[in-house]
């Protein structure tokens, strides 16, 4: 302990380098950098690449999960994909609920973070009712949501009567299926995002917003010229986790409506894959349609990650 | 001066009121899960829906641990949780400044390889993984729910946020007061991010408590058995034990609640890095 | 320049990794080009008896006492109140044969089928299990024990069993590969409130589809007292089950099997008859489209008159907990009356010869005449036994609830297809037809082509 202290200490003095790959190091730091990141690997080829290899094997066969036959059929899975209606529908269905979600949540969290890291009272009451849905089961939170959309019982019908709007089917309309799980999904996961923010925000010096005010910058001016460009690591962060878990998304909808919705409006991508794997056991087609969603996420968080690198930038 | 000052407590109160509005919406369900725990068959199926049980009975909590063995499973929960979030805050603690804070080689490879690790849909994964933890022997143990469930990409990349936003006037002066690497994580970055931390293992905590699809796969045997099980044995069926399972979301929410309520201080406030005021 | 390195590292790290991984083809056997020889898995009876006689063949002797001390690992897909009489009545068979069981709930039907399934391909898989679609892993892989059991043993009395309750234990006509338990048939209930507002008098029920389909329309013009805006006369929970029937009831098969080449028939124009009258139901307002899944909700609510739901809600849908008077009627029917089966099916899925005589002792102690009946009656699951109805218990039962008289009474014209691996995929096609026939997204004639057209596909696609 106490040598390893004492190196660690002489380090910087000696400045020990180097030179991998066309580039210099440090000699201590590469040693503790690897040291450190030796787990997570040794995790990782347990839980990602051991069986990601799999699944890529499994998308050229024909593997029946039921039979437990396998034979390899090269890229007929694929074409099976891309020929499949059904395919094509969850794609669009995901793509819609991915970009509604990922809009109205982050800027929702963003908005409410914002009027909560002010001196308000009740703060602590607001966050903790916002976090609130975040610890319900989804079994139980999703019985009591069915509940609330019921066409004839339900209180959400009932608050629109008294609006004097017109009733709406809910979860039962092929048009409406698709917002209302959504709905129930910004519910359940809003104060996720709130409390990345909210943390964020606290995170800002106050010298920054004080130099501002005195500036003479209103409200406005100073979440967009200092609160917003400073909150940027936050931000894309919850942007590429909100990229990756919308397109991933399958316990709402396969609790809320198991069967894909009317006319199949609530069938997203992954609950496609869960059909094929599981109802039809076609496992290899499931592997080969979960490589293409991870191609698809793959290139959108590239195209994101791209975009907010520019970005902060242009800050510092 | 007046003037502005009354603006400002009118939109303070605009304010305080469209929060007030906004989170009554989101306990509302809540509130609702609670009264319907009480409730009585009778009452859950009533029309027009009843909101105040018509007798507070406690029937249904009692029926929960006749039903499962209750408390077997919440220890069970607490101790592959605690054990998932320990394991997985400590190893992205490592790697997130290892990422950050550290040069070497192949470092972008990693950090690729592990976003990429989230891309992956568990539902093609899970007989994969099955199949590894049959051949090391894992089914029916804790290491087999907890292991393979440590996947630390989410943890990793939140604390990478927040530890890039430490000044690097920071490191450097560390550095000068005869830090290595180590004692630059231990003294300057951990301490300065402990509310990041906070949240990152409120996250996992949660993210850990609620899984259910993997504890069922590779566990067969009640003493191995977690509580989301426990409620999706209650529920599925049919919709007459709505009120037990009720009662039974409420007790395995209740410490998650209490540890939020008590850490919601340490979450959000601590956070404030008083060395980066500059 | 470090780009340039990057693939490079990737490819030898992945082909170190490759040599670690390909998990699942190890498992499996690649070379299998026809379905059939499975051989890597469990022992098969008929080839096993001649390694090691004795074990099946002559299973007669001794074996009271050799299955004391016997462990047997059994799962279960069955919860609640049905999960708990499934354990009391397994205890009483450890009690009393010194049968070590381990029990174990193995989630809703999708989730056991994907624990099973993985459990198979490690041979991790239970002794014993009460599933959906069990014959689908037995006889699915060759394992047709059971029907070996049947012939060799009689601990279980087939001839007094319901011929449509075997059937749903046959997996493509080649051979009983399970053991029906916890076996259901829809039930058309209905609120006695309602109708009675309505003025219908339920002592003469509506036999056929073209009178229920009256009383539906007196019930819409007078049964809705409470004024809902959703108010219906008729829904089910499971459309396909219902349509599965009904298409029976009309003389429309659902597939053919010819030595094994299964295929799918409902698009027939008796197929389309039904289906035009199920479109009629929603063009009159009658039922609504593509609500389904909110039925059962609906019904206790009190805002639907008739639902056509599985017979084990008769032993939940308590007086306690229903708050209107029920009643059950016979379910219609065209020009027969025929019911499809459904539930669960009790398989042997052992790779150890000497569990055998255990798991079956344990399976037929909790299908014989006695603890059947216990089961049925305490979950509304039906009685596998004709003579059942001969029993005191069951007697008691009907005249202490109507609804069992209707559930038991429908026994006599049960039936199932046999189980084939794309009976999922036929599921899920013919609640997406209906789906869209209710839509008015085509007409039955097309949308039951569709159906049939993609099931076939499936079917072809091997």
């Amino acid at each position: 302990m106490s040598s390893e202290a004492s190196a660690q200490r002489s380090a910087p003095a000696r400045k020990h380098k180097i030179k991998l790959f066309g580039r210099e190091y440090h000699t201590n730091e590469v040693a503790v950098g690897i040291l450190f990141i030796v787990p997570t690997l040794a995790f990782m080829v347990f839980t990602f690449i051991l069986p990601v290899i799999d699944v890529v094997d499994l998308s050229f066969t024909n593997f029946n999960l039921k039979t437990r036959t396998m034979k390899y059929i090269q890229f007929e899975n694929f074409k099976y994909l891309l020929g499949a209606e059904d395919f094509w529908k969850s794609l669009l269905n995901t793509v819609k609920y991915s970009v509604m979600k990922l809009t109205l949540d982050t800027s929702i969290a963003l908005f409410l973070a914002v009027l909560l890291d002010k001196n308000i009272k009740g703060k602590k009451f607001f966050r903790s009712s916002f976090f609130a849905p975040v610890v319900v089961p989804m079994v139980a939170s999703s019985l009591i949501w069915i509940w609330f959309y019921d066409p004839t019982v339900g209180p959400f019908n009932q608050i629109l009567g008294w609006l004097g709007l017109p009733e709406s089917q809910w979860l039962y309309h092929e048009s409406t299926a698709l917002w209302s799980i959504l709905l129930f999904s910004l519910w359940k996961g809003v104060g996720y995002n709130i409390i990345l923010f909210l943390s964020g925000l606290q995170n800002i010096p106050d010298s920054y917003t004080e130099a501002a005010k005195l500036d003479g910058a209103s409200e406005w001016q100073l979440f967009w010229r200092v609160k917003f460009p400073l909150l940027r690591p936050i931000t894309s962060f919850v942007i590429m986790m909100g990229i990756i878990n919308s397109f991933k998304v399958f316990a709402e909808f396969n609790v809320m409506t198991p069967d894909g919705g009317p006319l199949g409006s609530t069938k997203l991508i992954v609950s496609y894959i869960y059909e094929l794997a599981f109802t039809n056991g076609r496992m290899g087609r499931a592997c080969a349609c979960a490589l293409m969603l991870f191609a698809l996420i793959f290139v959108l968080t590239q195209f994101q990650s791209m975009v907010g690198a520019h970005k902060t930038v242009d800050i510092d | 001066m007046s003037k502005t000052k009354k603006y400002r407590y009118n939109r303070h109160t605009a304010t305080f009121v469209l929060l007030l509005i906004l989170s009554l919406a989101m306990i509302f369900p809540f509130v609702w899960m609670i009264l319907s725990s009480f409730k009585t068959a009778a009452d859950v199926y009533q029309y027009p829906p009843r909101w105040i049980p018509s007798v507070w009975n406690w029937k249904n909590y009692g029926q929960v641990f006749q039903m499962i063995p209750f408390l077997r499973y919440y220890w069970n929960s607490i101790v592959t949780t605690v054990a998932e979030t320990g394991l997985q805050i400590i190893i992205s603690v490592l790697a997130a400044y290892s990422l950050v804070h550290l040069k070497w080689p192949g470092q972008n490879l990693v950090a690729a390889l592990m976003r990429s690790s989230m891309f992956v849909p568990m539902v093609v994964t899970m007989i994969p993984m099955y199949l590894l933890c049959a051949s090391l022997g894992l089914i029916d143990t804790y290491a087999g729910i907890i292991l393979p469930q440590i996947t630390t990409a989410f943890t990793t990349f939140l604390l990478m946020s927040y530890f890039a936003s430490i000044p690097q006037d920071m490191i450097d002066a560390a550095k000068l007061d005869g830090c290595g690497p180590t004692g630059v994580m231990m003294r300057v970055v951990v301490p300065n991010t402990k509310g990041a931390i906070a949240t990152a293992t409120l996250f996992s905590f949660l993210g850990n408590w609620k899984s259910y699809t993997w504890p069922l796969i590779i566990t067969s045997k009640t003493e191995y058995r977690t509580l989301p099980i426990g409620l999706k044995y209650l529920t599925q069926e049919s919709s007459s034990e709505y009120q037990v399972m009720m009662a039974a979301a409420v007790m395995t929410i209740l410490p998650v609640l209490i540890v939020f309520i008590f850490f919601e201080k340490q979450l959000v406030r601590s956070i404030t890095l008083t060395g980066m005021k500059s | 320049m470090k780009l340039k390195k990057i693939p490079a590292i990737l490819l030898a790290a992945l082909m170190v990794v490759s040599l670690l991984g390909g998990c699942v083809s190890s498992y499996v056997d690649k070379t299998t080009e026809a379905p059939a020889p499975q051989t890597t898995e469990a022992p098969k009876p008929t080839e096993g008896t001649s390694a090691e006689p004795g074990t099946t063949e002559a299973p007669a002797p001794a074996t009271e006492a050799d299955i004391s001390g016997t462990k047997l690992v059994v799962w279960y897909a069955v919860s609640g109140t049905s999960g708990e009489l499934f354990n009391k009545l397994s205890e009483n068979f450890a009690k009393e044969t010194g049968v070590e069981l381990e029990l174990s709930y193995s989630g809703g039907s999708g989730d056991t089928a994907t624990k099973v399934s993985a459990a198979l391909l490690t041979h991790t898989q239970p002794d014993v299990a009460l599933m959906y679609a069990g014959p689908l892993y037995t006889g699915g892989e060759g394992d047709f024990r059971i029907a070996d059991l049947l012939k060799t043993t009689n601990d279980f009395d087939q001839a007094d069993v319901f011929e449509g309750m075997m059937d749903y234990c046959d997996y493509m006509n080649e051979g009983y590969c399970a053991i029906p338990c916890g076996i259901s048939t829809q039930v058309m209930y209905y609120n006695k409130d309602i109708l009675k507002a309505a003025g219908v008098d339920m002592t003469n029920p509506p036999k056929t589809w073209a009178e229920f389909y009256d009383v539906l329309g007196k019930v819409m013009e007078k049964g809705n007292t409470s004024g809902a805006e959703g108010f219906k006369a008729f829904d089910t929970n499971d459309e396909a089950w219902l349509f599965k029937s009904m298409l029976m009831q009309n003389g429309c098969e659902i597939i053919e099997n010819d030595n094994g080449e299964i295929t799918p028939i409902f698009n027939n124009e008796k197929a389309v008859e039904v289906g035009e009258y199920w479109k009629s139901l929603v063009d009159a307002g009658y039922m609504s489209a593509a609500q389904h899944s909110n039925a059962e909700k609906a019904f206790l609510g009190g805002n639907l008159a008739f639902i056509a739901a599985s017979s084990n809600r008769i032993s939940r849908w308590t007086p306690d907990s229903v708050p209107f008077e029920l009643g059950a009627i016979e379910m219609p029917y065209f020009t027969q009356p025929s019911l499809a089966l459904g539930g669960n099916v009790l398989v042997i899925m052992t790779e150890d010869e000497s569990k055998i005589q255990a798991a079956w002792k344990y399976v037929t102690y909790l299908t014989n005449a006695e603890n059947n009946t216990e089961f049925a009656l305490g979950t509304g699951y039906l009685p596998i036994h004709k003579s059942a109805m001969e029993r005191k218990e069951v007697k008691d039962a009907i005249a202490g609830n109507e609804m069992y008289t209707v559930a038991f009474n429908q026994l006599s014209y049960t039936w199932a297809y046999t189980h084939f691996q794309e009976m999922g995929t036929m599921d899920t096609q013919i609640k997406s037809a209906l789906g869209k026939l209710e839509k008015g997204r085509g007409t039955a004639k097309e949308v039951l082509d569709k159906a049939v057209k993609e099931v076939q596909d499936e079917i072809n696609d091997k």
